[in-house]
């Protein structure tokens, strides 16, 4: 089992998800095991816009711990996050971010997704 | 922001291909710039399912949004909108997509279009023609068939009416080996921006193609679906 512990900027409070990392996919937007799939999947909501193709910066999540176990960034990803408000060295586009072993990771859901990202 | 939208008029465009122009939200204005994608809020499987499609239609025209897409076999989302009609009304969100062209060029634009990646691309080019902008334009367009050739006659006529914009379509040959030859072993300018959108690993090859090739990484802005 993998936990994934969902903190939100806006001050809503922090979710905790466990799952099996082996049934991935959860649902059918990003890419299976995604930080976004298992949060869907989950009932816990992250903006998406572009069905998680990773054409958008929507699901912009900040990896506050266990960035180790997460898959390594593509270029397509690194050229949307180039434009994502509010970037930082550990931010990742949830779509992508890939959960790789069983661990735990927290993530920060920032407060702001500007309407043109 | 969730807006809704009446389906005002439809266009078949090509074999599976159609445009729906929707009536463009006043209140609040929906404005957008050239090359964003609106996010549609279809109720597949009961549940609302978000699908994204480019915006074909230029921010200057006034009155309607025209969105453009393919029958995508196995796809619920094309299929759902294939059965609306004239006065359904879709909820979307939007715009979003940081694959734009919004100032006038500054530099000779090149711009790649496989299949339906026409869409955001026929939106920029309207842009980039307006603007007044003397620095060349170059379209290639790659498609199965003339038929599949979106917004064909409209980009011959703009070529016939600017001197600096080139429409090259491209049947049945390969995109990369043109662009190869075009841009990469024809001369060593590499001051060029590219613009490039379509379907599958194509982008992502001439993305790669084209930044080993000596141009810079912000040159080559790409957008793959």
């Amino acid at each position: 089992m993998a936990r994934l512990r969902v903190l939100f900027e806006s001050g809503a409070p922090e979710q905790i998800v466990e799952f099996d990392p082996a049934k991935a996919p959860f649902q059918h937007d990003g890419k299976p095991d995604s930080v976004l799939d298992v949060l869907l999947g989950h009932g816990v909501h992250l903006e998406h816009a572009c069905g998680g193709n990773c054409a958008c910066t929507t699901c912009h999540v900040i990896v506050k711990s266990g960035e180790q176990h997460l898959s390594e960034a593509e270029e397509n990803e690194l050229d949307l996050l180039d434009k994502a408000p509010g970037l930082t060295p550990t931010s990742r586009l949830g779509c992508q971010a890939v959960i790789e072993d069983d661990c735990e990771i927290s993530v920060l859901i920032p407060r702001f997704t500007i309407n043109a990202a | 922001m969730t807006y809704e939208a009446r389906i005002e008029q439809i266009i078949e465009r090509a074999p599976d291909t159609r445009s729906l122009f929707l009536h463009r939200p006043p209140s609040p204005p929906f404005t957008f710039i050239p090359g964003q994608f609106i996010s549609c809020l279809l109720p597949l499987d009961g549940e609302p399912a978000i699908r994204p499609y480019s915006i074909a239609s230029s921010p200057e025209e006034p009155g309607l949004l025209e969105i453009c897409l393919n029958l995508v076999p196995g796809g619920l989302g094309s299929r759902y909108l294939f059965g609306l009609g004239i006065g359904a009304v879709l909820r979307f969100t939007g715009p979003w997509g940081t694959f734009t062209l919004e100032r006038p060029p500054a530099a000779e634009c090149v711009f790649i279009a496989e299949g339906t990646g026409i869409v955001p691309i026929r939106s920029m080019l309207r842009r980039a023609l307006q603007t007044g902008s003397t620095y060349p334009l170059r379209l290639h367009h790659a498609a199965a068939s003339a038929a599949c050739l979106l917004y064909a006659n409209e980009f011959k006529r703009a070529a016939r009416e600017h001197a600096q914009f080139t429409f090259a379509p491209l049947l049945g040959g390969s995109l990369a080996g043109c662009i190869r030859r075009e841009y990469l072993a024809r001369d060593t300018d590499r001051s060029r921006h590219f613009y490039i959108c379509g379907v599958g690993s194509i982008v992502l090859e001439l993305r790669d193609l084209l930044r080993r090739g000596g141009y810079q990484r912000r040159a080559v802005q790409y957008e793959k679906w």
